[in-house]
């Protein structure tokens, strides 16, 4: 007995020390840039554009852009995805095309970023002619981490209980109705938690917009869907490599990190809030 | 009198996959009666059951052989909705299956999506259901609350409410006391002896003396097939079957 509960204390140990260096490892680098960045941070940055060959004023215009594109992400991807699972566990058969369809979702998710860029310009800003926009960077983002929300509302939707669709189709409820009045609300919670991570993943890719829809400067907001916007990651990209004040602009630098991050979690508090609104009144 | 059969199997024939759960099952169940469905473990009870409101739809390779009739009307047949089917033939699971809704809309939520849109009509039905079920009582002040907070005697009497909503002509129902204490099991019997004026209910039990009390027909069945069908007085008291009477006494099974 007593050497069995020495190797459980050890065990939770060890589990507690991984978690306490990764809340470290993760506090550091939150540190170090709040540390880099927060002089940075004035209404001015928040608020203007950047001036003087990026190299004063601030970055509103990268804000506005990549909470466009990340909005416009998961409009595209969210719909998208929710059907695609909704289609692999409730209506296709457990044969041949599920499994192919699923090999290609992965396959999707492990593509570099780098190459949905690229088909993003091939495809949206090219041939369908959308030019370098919002709508092309969107839609982009939007297949990047369609994956990612495909893999989250399956594994929500097979945690439903199967008595749930039974019940409801034993009462002659159509299947169509069970699945939108029973399985998906009950399925919410675990799809929006797919929604979170795609969102995260969104705003901070470089690649993908790069071709598709991020101006290297603009100072004013876009009019349109079929604008180029500025956006967050590749602004702190262009400042870091292409600048030729690169070392002067290391606070605009680290400040733009800051605003990207917090975005990021700001987006994911809101989802994170929403979920736990659903799942306050779903208990089973 | 002639008698009104409601709901005939002939010669039906059932496989998951390659094995075969029921073979030949002939039986007419006769209208606003109650008939027991016994047997041990594994015979096919449930099988049977859940083919009569075509559940077993959605289990991927099963097939099915011989005719099973609504009223005269094979509820197989190619142009046959199995959602009407299932309007007309409600069912009851072993394990109580609320929703995770509120009791209230636990009730309300097929009749509403077959069309009822009333609200003085829903709300009649919903007293109408919880009084059938014998719950109206308990719940009447607790409407609005989720039905996961009843106990599972009460869940299940909601179930059997929500099943009567949808003013169904029959009512299956799979082992629906099997989960629950003597108080909530004896509720459940009581009620059904109230419902079966109204309703044509098909219980599958493993309990021979809710067999015995509850139903006025019994078939029994062993490895898929069944082997007796009787009125219940006869199965318990003196079946024709040897290997009826041998399941009754517990000499197997
Ligand atoms: N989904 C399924 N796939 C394959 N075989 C099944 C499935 N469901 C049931 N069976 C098999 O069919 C046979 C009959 O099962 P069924 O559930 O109808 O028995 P039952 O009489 O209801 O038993 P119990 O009293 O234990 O509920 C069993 O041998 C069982 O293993
Ligand atoms: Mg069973």
């Amino acid at each position: 007995m007593r050497s069995r509960y020495f190797k459980q204390r050890l065990f939770f140990g060890a589990v507690r020390l991984s978690a306490l260096v990764i809340t470290l490892a993760l506090l550091g680098i939150l540190a170090y840039i709040l540390a880099h960045g927060f002089r940075a941070i004035t209404w001015e940055f928040l608020t203007q554009s950047p001036t003087d060959s990026m190299t004063k004023g601030g970055i509103m215009p990268a804000i506005v852009g990549t909470l466009y594109l990340t909005v416009g992400a998961i409009l595209v991807a969210l719909p998208l995805g929710v059907v695609s699972a909704i289609f692999l566990t409730e209506y296709a058969k457990q044969g041949a095309l599920s499994r192919i369809i699923r090999v290609g979702v992965n396959c999707l998710a492990g593509v570099p970023s780098v190459v949905f860029g690229l088909f993003g310009l091939g495809f949206f800003v090219v041939f369908l002619k959308f030019g370098s926009s919002i709508l092309a960077g969107a839609l982009t983002l939007g297949i990047l981490i369609l994956p990612t929300i495909i893999g989250a509302a399956e594994e929500a939707l097979k945690a439903v209980p199967q008595t749930f669709r039974e019940a409801s189709l034993a009462l002659g409820v159509s299947k169509w109705n069970t699945i939108f009045r029973i399985v998906l609300p009950s399925a919410l919670p675990g799809i929006l938690t797919g929604a979170i991570l795609g969102v995260g993943r969104a705003a901070g890719e470089t690649a993908p917009i790069m071709f598709t829809a991020a101006a290297f400067f603009t100072a004013v907001l876009p009019k349109s869907i079929f604008d180029e916007v500025m956006a967050l990651p590749y602004h702190i990209y262009v400042l870091a490599t292409a600048g030729t004040h690169i070392e002067e602009t290391r606070p605009l630098q680290y400040g733009t990190v800051l605003v990207l991050i917090a975005l990021v979690l700001g987006i994911d508090l809101i989802a994170i809030i929403m979920r736990s609104m659903f799942r306050r009144n779903k208990r089973w | 009198m002639e008698k009104d059969f409601i709901v005939r199997t002939k010669n039906v024939d059932f496989f998951y996959g390659a094995f075969r759960a029921l073979s030949d099952v002939t039986v007419d169940f006769e209208k606003n009666k109650v008939t027991a469905l016994i047997g041990p473990s594994g015979c096919g009870k449930s099988t049977l059951l859940r083919l009569l409101n075509r559940m077993n739809d959605l289990i991927d390779g099963t097939r099915v052989e011989g005719e099973i009739l609504l009223e005269g009307r094979n509820i197989y047949a190619p142009d046959v909705d199995p959602v009407e089917i299932r309007q007309r033939i409600g069912m009851v699971f072993q394990k109580p299956n609320p929703f995770p809704k509120s009791i209230y809309n636990n009730i309300t939520y097929a009749p509403k999506l077959s069309g009822i849109v009333d609200s003085e009509e829903i709300e009649a039905l919903v007293e109408e259901s919880l009084r059938q079920a014998v719950l109206w009582d308990e719940v009447k002040d607790i409407l609005t609350k989720s039905a996961m907070t009843l106990s599972g005697g009460q869940q299940q009497r909601l179930c059997i409410a929500r099943a009567l909503a949808m003013k169904p002509d029959v009512i299956l129902m799979d082992e629906p006391s099997s989960a629950l204490d003597p108080i909530s099991t004896a509720k459940i019997e009581e009620l059904i002896d109230t419902l079966k004026k109204h309703y044509t209910i098909i219980i599958v039990t493993h309990n021979m003396q809710q067999a015995a009390r509850i139903s006025e027909y019994t078939g029994f069945f062993y490895l898929g097939k069944l082997i007796e069908f009787n009125a219940t007085e006869k199965i318990f008291t003196n079946p024709d079957v040897k290997q009826t009477e041998d399941y009754i006494t517990g000499r197997f099974g």
